[in-house]
This record gives structure tokens, sequence and C-alpha cells, in this order.
């Protein structure tokens, strides 16, 4: 099944290059958070390169979700004040 | 991986809720070192205030075991003269500092975005293998995603690989609180 599977890969400059055993380590961790990347036998380069991609690409949407949140987190909390109720719900959660 | 894998999915809820944890108590004791500032006048400086407190914490609530917590902290420290680490109590006059410089200077703190990726370019002969275009693409998206993790540009891919798992983790965490954070803020009779 996957017997193609090579430790390193033929030219062993493998401080510039993943091998394809991390891609698949990297597959099977990543899988719970996107669920589209399925495992791709036909070339392991190809998924490696698609893997890296969904990967950038998610922490980019995640990048722009912390920014959007924080934009409304910022005319939500009008005043970070000591004395407002925000805060003392916040202190409670403590 | 039969019988282990609830008490996983357990210790990984139980570790996810740490880390939550962790990282709203930072990020509070952040926030409320501005609590009485006029320097935050402008929607604008809150934000950075928020987003900038917000990594800090998140970076710090690592610990200091990961490379790119490291990396985001001594970015956030990078105007400040003294050089310390960050520390949880220790550092934070210092970082205080730091951070009330970054919100009130004109620029726009973004994070790294990363640049647009440039997918490869289409080769106009047919005779390049397409092994070697998927190395190059690769060898590319590799380079991006080193850009978009902090402290990427100085890692081997070996640990690129787990430093993003982390990161990734620790920013789903950090969505999480925030988005708490929104849903309370918004749900407050004042």
């Amino acid at each position: 099944m996957s017997s193609r599977r090579a430790r390193q890969s033929s030219s062993s400059s493998g401080s510039s290059r993943i091998s394809d055993d991390q891609i698949i380590e990297l597959v099977s961790k990543l899988r719970q958070f996107l669920p589209e990347i399925r495992d791709n036998r036909r070339s392991n380069k190809a998924s490696a390169s698609k893997v890296l991609q969904e990967t950038c690409n998610y922490i980019r949407n995640l990048h722009r979700e912390v920014d959007d949140l924080s934009e409304r987190l910022s005319q939500l909390l009008s005043t970070i004040d000591a004395d407002s109720p925000e805060a003392a719900i916040i202190r409670s959660l403590i | 991986m039969m019988t282990c894998s609830t008490s996983h999915r357990l210790k990984m809820r139980a570790d996810k809720s740490l880390l939550r944890q962790k990282f709203l108590k930072k990020w509070v004791k952040l926030l409320q070192l501005y609590t009485s500032s006029e320097k935050l006048a402008t929607v604008i400086e809150r934000k950075k205030l928020i987003e900038l407190s917000a990594d800090v914490a998140l970076a710090s609530a690592r610990g200091g075991t990961t490379r790119w917590s490291r990396a985001l902290i001594a970015s956030a420290f990078k105007d400040s003269h003294d050089k310390t680490p960050c520390c949880a109590n220790g550092g934070e006059r210092t970082l205080h500092e730091s951070i009330t410089r970054k919100i009130t200077s004109k620029k726009v703190l973004q994070r790294i975005r990363g640049g647009a990726s440039k997918e490869a370019q289409a080769s106009s002969s047919n005779r390049i293998p397409a092994s070697s275009i998927a190395k190059r693409l690769v060898k590319k998206r590799t380079k991006l995603l080193k850009k978009i993790v902090p402290g990427g540009e100085s890692m081997d891919n070996v640990s690129l690989i787990s430093e993003t798992l982390d990161y990734i983790i620790s920013l789903r965490a950090q969505i999480d609180v925030m988005r708490s954070l929104v849903y309370l803020s918004g749900h407050l009779d004042a």
C-alpha cells in the first residue's frame, strides 16, 4: 500500500525540503482542523504542497478572525475601565 | 488506539481549556494595565491594544516552550531597551512601555500576513517534469508558511511542522476566548 514511502527524498538536502513522513504526520494532525485534506496517494509531493497551502490559508483566516474580533471588542469595550461592568464580569471569570 | 482514544480526547479537551484559561488570565492582566489610560481615546488605539495584548498573552501562555511564542514576544519587545525575555511578572513594566509605544505610534500594527502567494508560473515548455514543478511548489509554500508563523524564518522544516500545529491550536484558543468575550459584552445591560 505505502511501499513507495521514501524515508528521505532522493535529493537528500534535508534542510530545504520536508520529507514525506513529516507530511503524512502533518496531514493526520491537521485533519482535525482541515477536513478537506484528503489522503492523496497519487503523489506525495502534490499533497505536500496542498497541505502547505491549506495550512497557510487556514492560519491567515485565523488571523483575520482575530483581527475582526479585536475590532468588535474595541467597539464594545468602549472604555477598558476598571469600574465598568464589563471589567467586573471579566474579573469574575478569573 | 481503541481504548486510548477516549482518554486521549479527554486530555486534549482539558489541555484546550487550560490553554484558554491561561490566555484569558494573562490577557486581562495586560488589559488592566491600561484601565485608566487616556492614550486610548480612539477605537483604533483600543483595537491595537486588544490585539497586541492578546498576542502577547497567547505567546506567554506557552511559557517559552515554543519558538513561535518566543519570537512573538521578542517582536513585541523590539522597541524596548531592556532585552529581558518576557515572563509572567517581572517583564510587565517593560512590556507596558513597549506596548504603549506601539499603540500610540502612527503606524498601524499589522500581523505578518505573508506575501500574496504567487502560484507557480505556468511553464510554457512542456518538458519540465511534474515532479520538479511540485518540488518547487513545496519549496515556495514552505517559505510562505515560514513567513506566517512567527519566528518561522529561522526554523528547520521539522520544527516548522510542530510549531505550526502548536501555533494553530493557540490561535484557536485565542479566538474562542475573544468570541466569548464579544458575546458577553454584547449581552450586558450597561
